[in-house]
């Protein structure tokens, strides 16, 4: 799914404009207000960097992760995130025999606040179609082949409950700082289509 | 998390506590759901209550007296869901998408 | 019967486009869309469920046609009118 042909943008482009312009003139928005709701999405809507934050001191501190996975919410806002949310966040824990992978097959519910904006594979039909019925073979076209006994649970974002992925820990990754930890996450690991 | 209500909403109901078997309706309703196609009429097994929520099926009707429901993290199996596949789904299902699954034949 | 949206487990989607973009916005008018969803969202125009309801009633070509925030336009504009802020066809004068 692209944002289309340029014809098709510069259209929608005016369109837009136009709708901006009859609201403006209805009294119900400003173009510094329309600036303000961008820029606080934005701001909120913020990086994969927050997530990765969150598993890095997941890995780092036992008690944390124990707390993470009890209550994703809570944990997370002792970081600072999902302040103000109305949304619960749940997060999912791989490990070597258990792999974990989040979807949002209505439509595109997604972590923002820890994650950022989606790409667009996630919000794509093929993905959202595919991954419920068959993971293992979504998984390997993201490039993830895990063994064959590996127990897969997808997570369909049905309701205001957002997931996060906290990722297996990798061999070899026990003389690295939370800093460095945290820059080994990415984006794909958080939602299940890659490891780390 | 029943009593984590962020936004204000009364505890929900605890009716299906973790571990119950339940099934989901199967009825097609002819308005916005939260119960994707694939998932009705099939059996799961309740992780967990998620906390409640107004039913997003009435709040997308515009209307002000959407119920708040408890919210269940229900699991289902993948060949309960497409008779193949040996993974799990998950999905949060408002109380009244649920019924105690009958007979217990598994 | 289900909507066009709901699409877990239906064939024939392909491949995916594993492309890992990280721009939120590949136009500006995008981010215009999502401003006003905030601004009119905020101010109790619509809600949440009234404008993923307004999606989901797309004709289901159009639905697959559009891009992701033209769906979003699309709910805006429907809502706006079904809620009386839009004369039918105004946007089009």
């Amino acid at each position: 799914m692209t944002s289309g042909d340029h014809h098709t943008d510069a259209t929608i482009a005016r369109r837009v404009r136009r709708l901006e312009t009859l609201l403006e003139e209805k009294g119900l928005i400003t173009g510094e207000r329309l600036d303000e709701a961008i820029d606080a999405f934005l701001a909120e809507s913020s990086s994969p960097a927050n997530g990765a934050r969150v598993v890095a001191r997941a890995w780092t501190d036992d008690a944390y992760r124990a707390r993470l996975l009890a209550d994703g919410t809570a944990a997370v806002r002792e970081l600072g995130y999902m302040e103000g949310s109305f949304q619960r966040l749940r997060v999912v824990e791989n490990t070597a025999s258990r792999h974990n992978v989040v979807v949002c097959t209505l439509c595109s519910c997604y972590p923002l606040r820890l994650l950022g904006p989606s790409p667009s594979w996630y919000k794509s039909e093929a993905y959202r179609s595919r991954v419920v019925r068959e993971p293992r073979e979504v998984l390997r076209e993201f490039g993830l082949e895990l063994p064959a006994g590996t127990e897969i649970t997808v997570w369909d974002s049905s309701a205001e409950t957002r997931y996060l992925v906290l990722p297996h820990r990798p061999e070899g990754s026990e003389g690295l700082g939370e800093e460095e930890l945290a820059a080994l996450v990415t984006r794909n690991a958080l939602i299940g289509t890659a490891a780390v | 998390m029943t009593d984590a209500s962020p936004d204000g909403f009364p505890p929900g109901t605890d009716r299906f506590p973790p571990g119950t078997r339940v099934r989901t309706y199967r009825h097609d309703p002819p308005h916005h759901t939260r119960l994707p196609r694939y998932a009705r009429g099939k059996r799961g097994v309740v992780v967990e209550p998620e906390g409640p929520d107004e039913l997003a099926d009435v709040s997308a009707q515009g209307r002000g007296d959407a119920p708040v429901e408890q919210i269940y993290a229900v699991r289902f199996e993948a060949r309960d869901l497409w008779g193949e596949g040996d993974h799990h789904v998950v999905l949060d299902l408002w109380e009244s998408y649920l019924e105690e699954d009958p007979d217990d034949e598994r | 019967m289900a909507r066009i949206n709901d699409v877990g487990g239906t064939q024939g989607f392909g491949a995916i486009d594993t492309t890992d973009d990280t721009e939120p916005f590949h136009a500006d008018w995008e981010a215009r869309v999502v401003g006003l969803y905030n601004t009119l969202r905020a101010q109790g125009i619509f809600n949440t469920n009234e404008f993923r309801d307004a999606i989901e009633s797309m004709p289901p070509a159009e639905y697959l046609a559009a891009s992701y925030y033209e769906r979003w336009f699309t709910a805006i504009c429907a809502l706006l009118e079904r809620k009386g802020v839009l004369a039918p066809g105004e946007l089009d004068d």
